[in-house]
């Protein structure tokens, strides 16, 4: 070590020790040099786990590459995690702490309607921003929206209007709806019949389903006879699983083409290819994308570097847009100061990891793709290449409910 | 409780238990005004006062009348909806809207109440269950009062007015001693209930139920009373439990939540005036803390019941107070 950095080194010393001295200095430093907090509320345990680890390595992966490339003027960001059970009431508790705690900037996060809608009730109390990472249609409305609420993710009418639009004109337009009987379950059904309208589909049932039926095989004959060209099954997890299952059991795929609007890639490994065998629906983000999606690539290469070669998940790859559309609209503003940042995120036109996106100013919905797959049990790549992409809905505003629909004045 | 008859050595002990027994709600408030500080975060803090009122009000029908109810959900679900709906429908202030939810929960109280209280032991609880179910199912199905599934959103009171002063109910701290300020009134009053001619034929009901009737008291209408008057506090709980999360998640009427209180209150100490409140301070605190550590947090919590269950049978609070009194373990 030369003289001139050793005394550099104790002038940076002893300029440290000053600055440590003194508490006024010390509040100075916190408040405008301390890293960037993002707070991230998901359901780390129960049923959704699996995703939300997966959404957490995501979101690490944008928080490296912003610390990496030089952060905000050298100013690093750091993810805070927590556990929101999937339980609505804890995810409030959860945001309460991350906000008057933990201090942090903003809020990214969530995997269920419920809790997404909780934590938004108390961010745009105490003006934090929210970037939303779960479908929901009510977050959108006017009543629950705040000009902080931002929601990364699709909502289920854009899913599930891309995917009638793609089924009703390819395999026919009889349709039987089998549906869990809740609001995601209503929205899809909503969001179909409005896709279908113009194309003039035949609704010949509409059966719902209470949550965690174990046992469809009574209603299968009742879908045989009806004879549809298609059955669309809206269900998630479980009920999803042993809906396929005892369809594909039944021969129900002889006659008919089956669809899920949500088709997840966990779901689908989870249950193997034959339940799912030819199964078509809708997602946000598949990772094969890379094949003709230059920033799908590099999202994908920098995941597999951070994480032994696992491959992001659908809602995984949410948690890195949502993390990174904030810490890019931070460097485009200059500072993390809400209301520039809220400008910053307007007027972002990005391509992070699926293509371009971009907020529409009326409801800050991101306006994206949405991908139509069907699951296949053949020609696998590796054990993670479980769907083929059929077709891409481009990102088009008139798929969106409009802003007057929506209770928003412009 | 001048019972220091025992070795020489438990008498001070038993004279500190004496005094805080004489004295509990004045030790419960000072106990409460320092509490957020060392509590890891306010809205735990909150949620600690909350669930504390909860389990006390479930305790004084389990571990004063004798009775498990696993219906109390609907009580504090009830008391949550009734003071939500108040605010978002009809645009209420918070001192009306707080009674509205405790009116809420007693009416609800008073009808699962009818029902039930002629049975007992296990029927009691199946009857209270299957009542309480029936309750979420219709706070579910009525989604556009309570918006259903998704939850009743906007319960925002920003402000408390008290005549010319404003207390601004978003700062945090200020949000605790609003709540505890309520939890102390209803420890107070729940203090004097105990201490009542009332309070003791509730114990008499469940020390020897025949030997009551025949001193003259009406067993069925005690209970029902009983039943009410726990709704009530379980009320205000649920209602306090709005305005601190400004949302009622349909999770609060749900059949965990009436588990809940069964777990705090064996945890804390059945029978015991604190008890329950330790019970949930000691849950929400492990459950708060270990999750942010680990995943498998609720292996942890998990395990610390069994133990609890297994070598404390009278609850933390329960054999404090034990100890106190000069027994053994």
């Amino acid at each position: 070590m030369t003289a001139t950095t050793r005394r550099r080194a104790l002038a940076a010393a002893a300029a440290g020790a000053a600055l440590a001295a003194s508490p006024f200095r010390i509040n100075v430093l916190r408040a405008q040099e301390g890293p960037i907090r993002v707070g991230f509320p998901v359901p780390l345990t129960g049923p959704y786990a699996t995703e939300a680890q997966n959404q957490v390595r995501a979101a690490e992966v944008a928080i490296a590459e912003f610390n990496e490339s030089g952060g905000l003027n050298g100013r690093r960001a750091e993810l805070l995690p927590r556990d929101d059970r999937l339980n609505p009431g804890e995810a409030a508790t959860r945001t309460l702490e991350l906000i008057e705690r933990e201090r942090v900037n903003f809020i990214v996060g969530s995997l269920s309607a419920s809790v997404q809608l909780a934590v938004n009730n108390v961010t745009k109390a105490r003006r934090v921003i929210f970037n939303s990472i779960s479908q929901s249609d009510a977050i959108n409305e006017a009543s629950d929206w705040s000009p902080y609420t931002f929601h990364e993710a699709l909502n289920p009418h854009m899913t599930a209007g891309a995917v009638g639009r793609y089924v009703f004109s390819r395999f026919g337009k009889r349709v039987v709806f089998l549906t869990a009987d809740y609001a995601y379950g209503h929205e899809m059904v909503r969001g179909f019949q409005r896709a279908g309208a113009p194309l003039g589909i035949q609704v010949l049932a509409d059966i719902r389903h209470p949550i965690g039926q174990t046992d469809f095989s009574t209603l299968l004959p009742r879908i045989q006879a009806l004879r549809p060209d298609l059955l669309i099954a809206i269900n998630f997890g479980r009920d999803q699983q042993i809906t396929m299952r005892q369809a594909t059991d039944f021969g129900l795929k002889r006659s008919m083409k089956i669809v899920a609007p949500v088709l997840l890639y966990s779901a689908r490994v989870a249950a193997g290819p034959q339940a799912f065998e030819g199964v078509v629906g809708g997602t946000s983000y598949y990772w094969r994308l890379e094949d003709t999606v230059p920033s799908a690539k590099a999202f994908n290469d920098k995941f597999r570097r951070m994480h032994n070669g696992a491959v992001p998940t659908d809602y995984g790859a949410l948690g890195y847009g949502g993390v990174r559309t904030l810490l890019e609209a931070c460097r485009l503003a200059g500072s993390t100061d809400t209301d520039k940042v809220i400008e910053a995120m307007r007027s972002l036109r990005y391509d992070y990891y699926k293509g371009p996106q971009y907020y529409r100013r009326c409801d800050h919905q991101s306006v994206q793709s949405v991908l139509i797959v069907e699951s296949k049990s053949r020609d696998m790549k590796d054990e993670n290449d479980v769907f083929n992409i059929v077709h891409i809905e481009e990102p088009n505003e008139a798929n969106l409910r409009t802003c007057a629909e929506l209770g928003h004045a412009g | 409780m001048a019972h220091a008859t025992t070795a020489e050595p438990a008498a001070p002990r038993a004279a500190l238990s004496g005094a805080l027994e004489r004295h509990r709600v004045l030790a419960a408030a000072a106990f409460l005004a320092v509490f957020p500080l060392v509590a890891p975060f306010e809205a735990l803090a909150v949620n600690i006062l909350i669930h504390g009122l909860y389990a006390l009000g479930f305790n004084l029908m389990f571990g004063y009348l004798g009775l498990l109810s696993f219906g109390h959900a609907a009580l504090f679900g009830g008391g949550a909806y009734l003071c939500g709906i108040a605010i978002v429908h009809f645009g209420a202030p918070w001192w009306v809207a707080i009674p509205a939810g405790i009116a809420g929960a007693v009416a609800i109280a008073a009808i699962v109440g009818a029902l039930a209280v002629r049975t007992r032991g296990i029927y009691f609880s199946m009857v209270t269950l299957a009542l309480a179910q029936c309750f979420y199912y219709i706070f579910y199905q009525a989604s556009d009062w309570t918006g259903g599934e998704n939850g009743l959103r906007g319960v925002d009171l920003k402000a408390i007015a008290l005549g010319p002063a404003t207390l601004d109910f978003l700062d945090p701290r200020t949000r605790y001693y609003v709540v505890a300020a309520f939890v102390v009134l209803a420890l107070w009053l729940l203090s004097r209930i105990l201490a009542s001619p009332f309070g003791a034929v509730i114990e008499a009901v469940r020390e020897n139920e025949a030997r009551a009737r025949a001193c003259g008291y009406d067993v069925t209408r005690t209970r029902l009373l009983a039943f009410v008057l726990s709704g009530a506090f379980c009320g205000l709980a649920g209602a306090l439990n709005a305005l601190h999360l400004s949302i009622v998640p349909i999770e609060s009427m749900a059949i965990e939540t009436s588990g809940l209180a069964v777990m705090m209150c064996l945890l804390g100490g059945m029978g015991t005036f604190f008890g329950p409140f330790v019970g949930a301070a000691v849950f929400l605190l492990l459950e708060s803390i270990v999750s942010v550590w680990t995943v498998h947090w609720q292996l942890v919590v998990g395990a610390v019941f069994v133990l609890c269950v297994l070598f404390f049978p009278r609850g933390i609070w329960g054999s404090i107070l034990h100890w106190a009194a000069g027994g053994g373990r």
